[in-house]
């Protein structure tokens, strides 16, 4: 409680207006240089600064637009689970209704789709961190109750009374960017004058207004939402100046898992876009960013690790040549 | 005089922080730390460390390894670090928890086995109750794998090595050609002679701890103890290496004797 009575809104847990000031200035040009970041708790994990988290999409519809229906059996999700955790997953994001316009998904549907999927989860695996995307506080409540550690936001409050949902039951929130745009649509001829600092004035008020509603700062996430309300243009600059969001201190989770954004700078189709994909992910790492949401986990994985290594967070898996 | 003498061998993954999150070659450090600990029973005045280095030449004794030279990201040393066969030789020492006094004796890689034998026998007659912890590796040229590709001498010349340790053969150690050591990228040549020059004449008993080449060189661990044996080797004429009177420029020396 003395973190939250403290915390000016808006603005992570620990730091004065002058250091976040002055990390914005170094993120921009350095990276995460000179930022101070803080742990980051989600469940009953604290995660240090240097790790870097793979969140594992496991969608419960049958349309979502990678894969479709791949889970959509509460069996093959449950093995899918199984799979990602063992793959190296640190947090399972769990998703009742694609973020594509079509067939309305209602509450209860989605309540029905969800609750019992995160029970069953947490049922499995006492200790991975339970994320479920959702912009409803209906179904972000239900999905507490069963045992859920995070509300993956990706509408950007479009719902504001989620993050109260998330104060009440200790959960954490990511507070993303759209656009203004409602849940479920598409982009349509969007302009901004600055994307990223559209970006970051949505994404510190969702903060503001998440520690307002009493969420426990230390698990809070900002998400620029790459393709949320963006175009591609829109997409190509928040990666490359994501070190301005990792200087607000808050930790940056990053959803770019085979986007269009990536197809269409590549050219590649929805098959082929895994490359591109972990070339945004390397990017994001070494800018600083600290979740990833993804598909392909293994891949993920070995980037995110080797980037870590790079930046020497992370010891090399076994060093002997040259040194024999 | 020497009481006990002990071989390792000095590839950088002996030192942990080189090979990441993998022990890599625990059985290897697990047979160093067993024949340091030998080594330090029976409680030396000193501890003789010897290893081979481009020139012959007496390090500050508080020297250790620089990792950083090997690793960056491992961060700077607090000094110019050891060459690599003596700083092993100290984190070895260290690693047991050894607080005495220490000399860190690197010999050339090119020194002449007289030469190298003469400076043994100095060090060796430099002060009462000392313990000698020998640096160095075989050949590094064992297969196609291995660092210096395959030569087919370098087995059977390593087998040798091991066997004159085995019997306490110093004369074979001795008489090992420095020509057909270079070739055969072989480090611990002039460091072994060094020993063959401290111990002296005699055979002293041994035990190999370990004797392997997971990487295509060959790493060595045993432990030689003299015994009761006559008096070490007499040196005709003015030694080179006499106590005070080293080849190379005063920076790095410490102490004369």
């Amino acid at each position: 409680m003395d973190d939250r009575a403290q915390a000016a809104p808006g603005r992570p847990p620990g730091k004065t207006q002058a250091e976040t000031q002055a990390g914005t200035q170094a993120g921009t040009q350095a990276g995460t240089q000179g930022i101070t970041q803080a742990p980051l708790r989600l469940g009953r994990t604290e995660f240090a600064p240097g790790r870097l988290l793979v969140m594992a999409i496991v969608n419960r519809t049958p349309d979502s637009f990678y894969r479709p229906g791949l889970t959509w059996d509460e069996g093959a999700a449950l093995e899918r689970v199984h799979t990602v955790v063992a793959e190296g997953a640190d947090i399972i994001d769990i998703g009742g209704v694609p973020a594509k316009p079509g067939t309305e998904v209602p509450v209860d549907e989605e309540i029905q789709r969800t609750v019992p999927f995160v029970a069953a989860v947490r049922a499995a695996h006492p200790d991975v961190i339970i994320s479920v995307d959702t912009w409803r506080k209906e179904v972000g409540r239900a999905v507490c109750e069963a045992g859920a550690d995070l509300l993956n936001d990706s509408w950007s409050g479009w719902d504001p009374k989620l993050a109260e949902v998330a104060a009440e039951y200790g959960a954490g929130l990511v507070c993303s960017h759209a656009g203004g745009q409602a849940p479920r649509t598409r982009p349509f001829r969007v302009s901004y004058t600055d994307v990223m600092a559209d970006i970051l004035d949505r994404t510190l008020e969702l903060t503001a207004h998440a520690l307002q509603a009493g969420v426990d700062p230390s698990r809070i996430l900002i998400d620029p939402a790459h393709d949320f309300g963006k175009n591609t243009w829109h997409s190509l600059e928040v990666s490359r100046r994501l070190g301005e969001m990792t200087a607000t201190g808050w930790p940056v989770l990053i959803s770019v898992s085979n986007k269009d954004f990536v197809g269409e700078t590549l050219g590649a189709g929805i098959e082929d876009r895994l490359a591109g994909t972990l070339a945004v992910t390397s990017v994001a790492a070494w800018l600083g960013a600290r979740v990833f949401r993804a598909h392909n986990i293994v891949q993920t994985r070995q980037a995110l690790d080797m980037v870590a290594a790079i930046k020497g967070d992370l010891q090399p898996a076994r060093t002997v040549r040259g040194l024999a | 005089m020497i009481n006990r003498a002990v071989l390792c061998p000095s590839p950088p993954l002996l030192a942990r922080g080189l090979t990441g999150r993998d022990p890599a070659v625990p059985g290897l450090r697990a047979a160093c730390t067993a024949a340091v600990a030998w080594l330090l029973e029976p409680k030396p005045q000193r501890v003789i460390v010897v290893g081979p280095a481009p020139a012959t030449d007496d390090w500050d004794p508080t020297g250790r390894l620089d990792l950083s030279a090997f690793a960056p990201a491992l961060g700077h040393g607090r000094k110019p670090g050891l060459p690599l066969s003596l700083g092993l030789g100290a984190m070895l020492l260290d690693q047991v928890g050894y607080a005495g006094t220490r000399v860190l004796q690197a010999v050339g890689e090119g020194e002449p086995a007289g030469q190298c034998a003469q400076l043994g026998a100095v060090l060796a007659a430099a002060g009462e109750s000392a313990a000698m912890l020998v640096l160095g590796d075989g050949s590094a040229r064992r297969s196609v794998a291995a660092p210096g590709h395959l030569d087919e001498r370098a087995v059977p010349f390593d087998d040798e090595v091991v066997r004159a340790v085995r019997d306490g053969d110093l004369p074979a150690l001795a008489a090992i050609d420095p020509g057909l050591a270079r070739e055969l990228m072989v480090t611990g040549r002039p460091a072994w002679q060094v020993l063959c020059g401290a111990l002296g004449p005699g055979r002293p008993v041994t035990e190999v701890l370990y004797a392997d080449a997971p990487f295509g060189v060959a790493y060595l661990v045993a432990r030689l103890d003299p015994g009761r044996r006559p008096q070490a080797l007499g040196l005709a004429g003015p030694p080179r290496f006499s106590p005070g009177h080293w080849t190379t420029n005063g920076a790095r020396r410490t102490r004369s004797w």
